[in-house]
C-alpha cells in the first residue's frame, strides 16, 4: 500500500537533511506506526507521502500512486487525521463533514453516522468554533473517515482526549483495521503504538533505526524475567525468577505449589524502553 | 474543477454572511449606491418640483406639468409639510387671485429663479414652440459628479473584492484548514478559482447594483463588466497576497487599504492632470479601468476602446500575476 525508498528530504535544499535515505513498505491491511520523537522526521515523511510536501529525492508510491506526479484521484483513497485539529470554526460540525465529502468523488459516509462514531451526533449543529479541543479533535478524526479511505494517515489520533474517549478511538480504529483499511500511525505515543500497530519503525534524527513488530521487539530487547508477589508467613514477599535458568523455573514452580500468589507477570520491557535503548534517545 | 471551485464559494458565501465584517463588505455596494444616490443630483431629475393645492387651477397645473415635476396636495398643511423636507421643493399658492411662490428659504437661487420665471410664461401665456433658441450640446448627458462617484465606487467596490479573499484566506489560514482541502480531490488551481469567485462576486454584484441603484441601468452592461472584471484581477491577486501574508483578518485590511492609493491616485489624475502628465498613470490598471468606465457610463465608449484599455489591464495583470503567484502558491502550502 506505501512504498518509500531512500526517500531523502531537505527544507534548505542543501545536504542539512531533515530525512536521510528512508526507506519502509507498509502491507495493505497492515496498521504501520511511525514512532519517534519531536522533530525526528515523522511528519516531514507523512507530508511528502500525502502530497504536502514535495518529494525532492527518492522514490514513494501511495496507494498505487506515484507521488512524484500525484494525482488528485488519490485524494479519494486516502483519508488523515491531523494532530491539531482544523475544522471551520464557523461552521457547525455536520457542516463542516457536510462540506467535505462534496469535494471526494467517491461514495461517502453520512455526517451523522460519523458525528454518532465519535460521540458528537447530540452537538451536529453547533458550530466547532464553540467546541473544546478535545471535541475539535474528534471533529477532525471523524472527518478524515468521510471518503472511506483504504488508506488511512493518524497523526497522534488520541492526543488530548479523555482515557474513555481515547479508547473509543482506538476501537474505531481497530474496528476500521479490521474491515480492511490500511493504517499509517504517527505517534510519540508508545502505550498506543504498542496497543494498535502490526510493526513499528523508529525514526530518530531522519533516519529509521528499526522496524519490527512490537511482540518481536520485545522478545528481542525484553528481560526473560517473572515478577511475582507472595505471601509466605504472613508477609509478602516479591522475587524475580528467569524463564530460561532451570533452577529458576523450578524454584518457580515451587512457589506457585506451596504459597498464596498475590501478583505474578513476565518483565516485558515496554516499547518505550526498547526505543531508549535502541536509540539512546527519550520520546518527548 | 469547476464544481468544486464551487463548492468552495458556496462555503465562503456561506460563512461569508455570518461574519459581520464580511456582511458589511457585502452591504457597502448598496450604501453607497444610496449615498451617492443622496448625496449627487439625480441624472434623471434636472427639473423642478412643485406642489399646487387640489381643484385651484387645473390649467396651470397642466402647464407647469409641461416643464417640472408637479405634485398636488390636498390642504395647505399637506404642501408646507412637503416644502419643508431637505430637498428643493416649491409651492404655487393662490391669494387674491395671485399666485406666490413659496419656499422653505435655503434652496439654491438659480432654482428659485427658475420657479419665478416658470409663473411668469404661464401667466404671459409663453409656449415652448415660439422660443427661438437653438441648441447644441457638448456631448454630456450625465451630471460629471455623479459620473465620477459612480465609477470611482464600482472600482472601490473591486477592491472590496479583494478584501473579502483576504478574510477568507485568512479564515482558512487561523482555521488550519488549507492542509486539509489539499487532500482531498481539488486541485491546487480549483482551489484558488474557488477563493476567488466570492470576490468576483462581490464586484460583480456590487457593479449591476451599483448602476442601478444610480440610474446608470441603461448603459452597455457588457463593456462595463468587461473593464470592471480584468480590474478586479489585481485586487484578487492582492487579496490572495495579503490573505497568504498575515494571519490577522484587521492586519491583512490595513494593508490592502494600500491598494486604494493607486486607486485614488488614478482617479485624481484622470481628472486633473493635464494629457502631457497622464502618461505617469498608465502603469495603473486602475487608471484605464476609470477611463474605460467613464466612456461606458457617458455611453459614448467603442468596442475598439473597450478592447484596447481592457487589453492594457489585463496586460498589467499578467505582470503581477507572474510577480506575485510563487509567494501565492507557496502561502497557500
Amino acid at each position: 500500500m506505501i512504498k518509500v525508498s531512500n526517500l531523502y528530504h531537505s527544507y534548505s535544499k542543501d545536504e542539512h537533511y531533515a530525512v536521510k535515505d528512508v526507506s519502509f513498505e507498509v502491507k495493505e491491511g497492515e496498521i504501520f506506526g511511525f514512532l519517534g520523537p519531536s522533530g525526528a522526521g515523522k511528519s516531514t515523511t507523512q507530508n511528502i507521502m500525502t502530497g504536502l510536501l514535495q518529494l525532492q529525492k527518492g522514490t514513494v508510491t501511495v496507494a498505487g500512486y506515484d507521488v512524484k506526479t500525484i494525482s488528485n484521484k488519490m485524494f479519494n483513497q486516502i483519508g488523515m487525521s491531523f494532530e491539531e485539529s482544523n475544522v471551520y470554526s464557523k461552521l457547525s460540525a455536520k457542516e463542516n463533514l457536510e462540506f467535505y465529502r462534496k469535494l471526494f468523488d467517491v461514495e461517502t459516509r453520512e455526517p451523522m453516522e460519523l458525528l454518532r462514531m465519535v460521540g458528537l451526533h447530540d452537538k451536529a449543529d453547533i458550530r466547532a468554533g464553540e467546541f473544546s479541543k478535545g471535541m475539535k479533535h474528534r471533529l477532525t478524526f471523524a472527518r478524515s473517515m468521510i471518503n472511506n479511505p483504504t488508506l488511512w494517515f493518524l497523526d497522534e489520533p488520541t492526543t488530548g482526549l479523555d482515557p474513555a474517549i481515547a479508547s473509543e478511538i482506538k476501537g474505531i480504529i481497530r474496528e476500521q483495521n479490521k474491515k480492511g483499511v490500511t493504517i499509517f500511525l504517527t505517534t510519540h505515543n508508545m502505550y498506543i503504538a504498542d496497543e494498535l500497530c502490526d510493526r513499528v519503525a523508529f525514526i530518530v534524527d531522519g533516519e529509521i533505526l528499526l522496524i519490527d513488530s512490537p511482540r518481536n521487539l520485545k522478545l528481542q530487547y525484553g528481560d526473560k524475567l517473572v515478577e511475582v508477589e507472595y505471601i509466605k508467613d504472613g508477609e509478602i514477599v516479591k522475587e524475580s525468577f528467569s524463564t530460561i535458568q532451570k533452577d529458576d523455573l523450578a524454584k518457580l514452580q515451587e512457589v506457585i505449589g506451596t504459597y498464596e500468589i498475590q501478583t505474578m507477570h513476565t518483565k516485558e520491557a515496554t516499547l518505550e524502553e526498547i526505543f531508549i535503548k535502541v536509540t539512546g534517545r527519550e520520546l518527548v | 474543477m469547476l464544481k468544486k471551485s464551487w463548492i468552495i464559494f458556496m462555503r465562503d458565501f456561506k460563512v461569508n454572511l455570518r461574519d459581520f465584517l464580511a456582511l458589511y463588505l457585502l452591504l457597502i455596494p448598496l450604501i453607497f449606491a444610496l449615498g451617492i444616490n443622496l448625496l449627487a443630483p439625480s441624472i434623471n431629475d434636472t427639473t423642478i418640483n412643485l406642489g399646487m393645492i387640489a381643484g385651484e387651477n387645473s390649467d396651470q397645473a397642466a402647464y407647469f406639468s409641461q416643464y417640472a415635476k408637479v405634485e398636488v396636495f390636498s390642504n395647505q398643511e399637506d404642501l408646507d409639510a412637503r416644502i419643508m423636507r431637505r430637498d428643493d421643493f416649491f409651492g404655487i399658492v393662490a391669494e387674491g387671485g395671485e399666485y406666490y411662490v413659496l419656499k422653505q428659504g435655503n434652496e439654491n437661487e438659480g432654482v428659485v429663479d427658475y420657479a419665478k420665471v416658470l409663473l411668469t410664461f404661464y401667466e404671459q401665456d409663453v409656449q415652448l414652440e415660439e422660443t427661438n433658441a437653438e441648441i447644441f450640446d457638448l456631448g454630456r448627458t450625465v451630471p460629471p459628479m455623479k459620473k465620477l462617484l459612480v465609477n470611482g465606487g464600482i472600482l472601490f467596490i473591486s477592491v472590496l473584492g479583494g478584501m473579502m479573499i483576504t478574510f477568507n484566506i485568512v479564515e482558512e489560514k487561523v482555521d488550519r484548514t488549507i492542509r486539509a482541502i489539499l487532500l482531498t480531490p481539488i486541485s491546487r488551481r480549483g482551489f484558488i478559482v474557488g477563493k476567488s469567485m466570492m470576490g468576483v462576486f462581490l464586484t460583480l454584484y456590487g457593479t449591476i447594483a451599483m448602476i442601478l441603484i444610480t440610474g446608470f441601468g441603461n448603459v452597455n452592461l457588457l463593456q462595463l463588466l468587461t473593464v470592471v472584471l480584468l480590474a478586479s484581477i489585481i485586487s484578487i491577486l492582492v487579496g490572495f497576497i495579503q490573505g497568504v501574508r498575515n494571519d490577522d483578518v484587521i492586519n491583512a485590511a490595513a494593508n490592502l487599504k494600500l491598494l486604494f492609493l493607486p486607486l485614488v491616485g488614478a482617479i485624481a489624475g484622470a481628472e486633473l492632470l493635464s494629457d502631457k502628465w497622464q502618461i505617469l498613470l498608465y502603469w495603473i490598471p486602475f487608471y484605464w479601468a476609470y477611463k474605460g468606465n467613464d466612456a461606458v457610463l457617458t455611453q459614448t465608449a467603442t468596442w475598439p476602446q473597450i478592447g484596447l484599455y481592457a487589453g492594457i489591464i489585463l496586460a498589467i495583470s499578467v505582470a503581477v500575476y507572474f510577480l506575485l503567484a510563487p509567494e501565492i502558491k507557496e502561502g497557500l502550502e
